[in-house]
């Protein structure tokens, strides 16, 4: 959903300066604890007693969902990771929201939208029947001072600034019209994915830049949840918020619990600890595998909203024309990149580390958003042809030495590094066939797999990287990070740029799309940016990986997908999912017998035990009395 | 060690050169060494082992060859049980485990003896050189080892792993780094006392020089003391080994013990319980770290009479 969150559990942040919360939000959750003398009882390392207290208040349907990050900040200004933006759809109202079905924007606290004759100024009608938990209605002036708060306060800017930027003038007539003026044309105005917060909770806000939202509960919001307790690291405690104007949800609590170990998660899944797993990203083949065989376990695996690829490093650069990083120098000829391009072999990326939960990358963005999705001409289309990759090089001048290896212009064989996730067993999964492939090439490859891919990124410092990205129904994000304005001003500053990618063809097309309003041609503009992007090399889309994600379906009896017809649960644009799962009959009921019978198998084998060796010691204790007289 | 002059190698000795004189001594301290090895059973199961699996990790090449790490040519499908093709299954890439478990063999004994070495060597050399200094020297040298001493060996290790970049110099530059402390502490003991023996004193009235002393007096008496320590650490380093490759800080590119450890834990085989990818490393893993210990256990024992009759 929102713009920054990246695809998986690591987040390179590139978007957010470095902030250093972690002690500040201990201090408030130790303070949070003290004064509820909940949180102390409910996190997961103390299941027994959660447990117990689910069962005391009975006849409350909890769906726990088990995620594979933790929260960066419950503030909506700063919150750029998935798990985060995905709480924070369930907090707050946006404007607007997005279809189910298809995407196409849809009425959210507001119910109206349109633009003026000269495209520069647009009115939102915001709808009366919205009101905050706390009881006060919410108004187009809570919309107009979030925004106005975003422009004018850089902190407040950190995680959705880019939405903003185009802005000259919000203002709120009256407590129903919403009005933006725009500097310049902005055809996402339908799609602007920020929460609006209660203004007169948030005006007492000193710096936006540090304040991370997670001091009182029941933290005030108007969407169709309400947090009521959080734990950093731990969990994120939501209920239903009763007067949603889109209707109550039907679970009465949703808990968002973080696993470290995607298997623990698995197994808390089996035992009927969590409803739901969130992969992370997905589901291993081989875990989707064994669920699917499970009783009473539903496997999600539909076509997901990322993809997956591996971009170069095109001479890492800034605004001012600086140079900087150390990216090898033959990979600023085009021809080489499309001749790596050309020695990848997709369809064996899908069937054997994806095992067939994925679709072969082609275009930009995912074949799901099918406004947008776009695929190469034949002519075109840089399919898998190691020889003719193996021309190219030669073409480009970079031939084979005695051993077999390809030297660059310096004389020295060629080496990529790789940038790759350590975190992420895909990225080294495709890695060790990449050198394969390429080895067969002449051209060495080493990995360079780390935690922290966010330094050598940032400075440059890599050949390849493997990168992916969420799309959202509205592509300009996406789209956006590869344009010259994303670059950073001067080496030392963090761009929103993905890979320093700069394109005076790839740009002018970006401005065009972004002025034009008519959808039709938007959609035209857009793919023949994808198109350019894809010649150019730079990023080679390797797929688009399935969402793959399992649920028990004895606790959960329905749950909206989207798209609703194939499509993801966690992680969706909008707060369907969530919003619209359905408790099964007897669901806790089941889950709560079948691990009260573990613990009374478990405390009557205890017994016989503790009965087998008293016994035995006592007749060795008779034995040996006997012995001795 | 001390040898025994019979009256033939005295009578040899006037009719011989020193140094064949030499040769024939060690000779029959490796003949008396190797008897009373014999002797200990665990010792010799130990060292049976170990030349199993040195003479497999040797012969690899030749037996499987290094195609089995080739995820492009895997023959088999991802993560097949066990059958008549692939006798321990198969893993994500559809390679042969049987052979990636041989195979990594040799990574995990490479680091594992590389890096005893050079914990080894770091300690010998700082044990031997503090207890014959002494004074100040000795003094810095030894709190320095005291601090190495309780700094949790793993953390530091993952500290070092972590900031360096992955690759097998990184691992065993991590584990002989943070190992050696011990080996210190017990080489500065001996040292202190071959030192206090007379005829180190003799040697210094004759003129023999600290590097004299320490090289021809100090070294060949806390050999077997080194020796024995090597072999013991070798398992623990072996153990480090895999702990870091499962850790996610080996190169992921190198097919290692504790590396196929850490793929089966991302590839989700624990949940979906593909034991085959699990068992094979980790018993291969704990047999070759109980072989080097029953080594160097058998090998202390007999170095250190003592140490034999309670054992």
């Amino acid at each position: 959903m929102d713009t920054h969150d990246r695809y998986s559990q690591y987040d390179r942040t590139k978007l957010t300066p470095v902030r250093s919360l972690r002690p500040i939000r201990l201090l408030l959750a130790a303070a949070t604890a003290a004064l509820t003398l909940t949180a102390a009882l409910t996190t997961p390392l103390n299941p027994a007693p959660q447990r117990a207290q689910a069962a005391a208040d009975d006849g409350k349907d909890v769906l726990t969902v088990a995620v594979a990050q933790s929260v960066d900040s419950l503030s909506p200004f700063l919150a750029t990771r998935l798990v985060s933006t995905s709480i924070h759809r369930l907090m707050y109202e946006y404007l607007t929201n997005y279809d189910p079905k298809d995407n196409h924007a849809v009425p959210g606290l507001a119910t109206k939208w349109e633009p003026s004759a000269d495209k520069l100024t647009w009115t939102y009608t915001i709808r009366d029947n919205s009101k905050w938990s706390d009881g006060k209605q919410a108004t187009a002036e809570d919309a107009a001072w979030t925004f106005n708060k975003m422009m004018t306060d850089e902190g407040a800017a950190t995680a959705n600034g880019s939405f903003v930027a185009n802005f000259r003038k919000v203002t709120a007539p009256s407590p129903t019209k919403l009005v933006i003026e725009l500097k310049k044309p902005q055809a996402t105005m339908a799609a602007l994915d920020v929460p609006i917060v209660p203004k007169h909770v948030w005006e007492n806000v000193g710096d936006f830049s540090k304040f991370n939202n997670d001091k009182t509960f029941p933290i005030v919001g108007n969407g169709p949840f309400v947090i009521t307790d959080y734990a950093p690291d731990s969990f994120v405690r939501l209920k239903a918020n009763t007067s949603f104007w889109r209707g109550a949800p039907k679970f009465d609590e949703l808990v968002f619990r973080y696993y470290k170990d995607q298997d623990a998660a698995v197994a808390a899944l089996r035992k009927g600890e969590v409803s739901f797993v969130a992969g992370a990203p997905a589901l291993t083949p081989a875990q989707a595998a064994s669920l699917k065989g499970e009783e009473n376990i539903k496997v999600n695996d539909a076509p997901g909203r990322r993809f997956y690829a591996l971009a170069t490093n095109p001479g890492a650069r800034a605004k001012n024309g600086e140079k900087f990083g150390d990216g090898h120098e033959s990979l600023l000829d085009q021809k080489v990149r499309q001749a790596l391009f050309m020695a990848v072999d997709r369809k064996t990326i899908i069937d054997r580390v994806f095992q067939g939960h994925a679709v072969e990358g082609e275009g930009y963005i995912p074949p799901r958003f099918s406004t947008y999705h776009w695929k190469p001409t034949d002519g075109q289309k840089l399919s898998y042809a190691p020889d003719k990759a193996s021309q190219l090089l030669d073409q480009a001048g970079y031939k084979k030495n005695a051993d077999g290896k390809r030297v660059g212009k310096d004389g020295k064989p060629i080496n990529y590094r790789i940038l790759c996730h350590a975190t992420d067993p895909q990225d080294k999964a495709v890695g060790k066939y990449l050198q394969e492939w390429w080895g067969e090439l002449g051209i060495g490859v080493t990995l360079n797999c780390l935690d922290n891919v966010t330094d050598p990124w940032l400075a440059g410092e890599y050949d390849l990287a493997f990168d992916g990205w969420s799309v959202n129904p509205d592509p300009d994000f996406v789209l956006s990070i590869h344009t010259c304005a994303a670059l950073p001003a001067t080496p030392k500053d963090t761009g929103a740029t993905d890979n320093f990618i700069c394109d005076k063809q790839y740009d002018e097309l970006y401005e065009k799309q972004l002025a034009e309003y008519d959808p039709a041609k938007r959609a035209d503009l857009v793919k023949q940016m994808e198109s350019r992007l894809y010649d150019t090399g730079y990023m080679n889309v390797m797929a688009y990986p399935n969402a793959v994600e399992a649920y028990r379906t004895d606790q959960i009896e329905s749950i909206m997908t989207m798209p609703q017809d194939a499509g993801n649960i966690y992680g969706q644009d909008g707060y369907w999912g969530w919003w619209s799962a359905t408790p099964a009959a007897d669901g806790e009921a089941a889950s709560e017998e079948s691990s009260s019978a573990g613990v009374i198998i478990g405390i009557v084998a205890g017994v016989v035990v503790l009965a087998g060796a008293g016994a035995f010691f006592t007749m060795r204790r008779r034995a040996t009395a006997e012995d001795r007289e | 060690m001390t040898t025994e002059a019979t009256p033939q190698d005295q009578a040899q000795a006037a009719k011989t050169s020193p140094r064949a004189l030499t040769r024939q001594r060690r000779r029959h301290s490796a003949a008396r060494f190797w008897k009373q090895y014999r002797s200990h059973r665990a010792g010799l199961f130990g060292l049976t082992a170990l030349l199993l699996f040195a003479l497999i990790a040797l012969t690899a090449p030749l037996t499987i060859g290094s195609d089995v790490q080739s995820v492009t040519d895997a023959p088999g499908g991802p993560l097949e049980s066990p059958s008549a093709e692939f006798p321990l299954g198969t893993d994500q890439f559809g390679r042969s485990l049987l052979g990636l478990v041989v195979w990594g063999s040799r990574v995990s004994l490479l680091v594992g003896l590389l890096a005893a070495v050079l914990s080894v060597a770091i300690g010998a050399l700082i044990g031997i050189t503090a207890g014959h200094f002494r004074g100040w020297y000795a003094t810095v040298l030894m709190r320095i080892t005291d601090w190495f001493l309780v700094m949790p060996t793993l953390v530091l290790a993952i500290a070092l792993a972590t900031v360096m970049s992955r690759s097998l110099s990184t691992i065993i530059l991590a584990i002989g780094v943070t190992t050696w402390p011990t080996t210190a502490r017990l080489v500065r003991a001996q040292t202190l006392a071959v030192e206090s023996r007379p005829y180190i004193e003799r040697a210094k009235a004759l003129g023999g020089g600290h590097w004299h002393i320490m090289s021809r007096h100090v070294l060949p008496n806390v050999i077997p003391l080194v020796l024995a320590q090597t072999t013991l650490i070798i398992s623990s380093a072996i153990l480090a080994e895999a702990t870091l490759a499962f850790l996610g800080l080996g190169d992921p590119t190198v097919v290692s013990w504790g590396g196929l450890l850490q793929d089966a834990r991302e590839a989700g085989a624990v949940s979906s319980g593909k034991w085959w990818y699990l068992v094979p490393p980790g018993i291969a893993i704990a047999i070759v770290a109980l072989a080097f210990t029953l080594c160097g256990r058998a090998v202390e024992s007999v170095l250190n009479p003592r140490l034999g009759v309670a054992r």
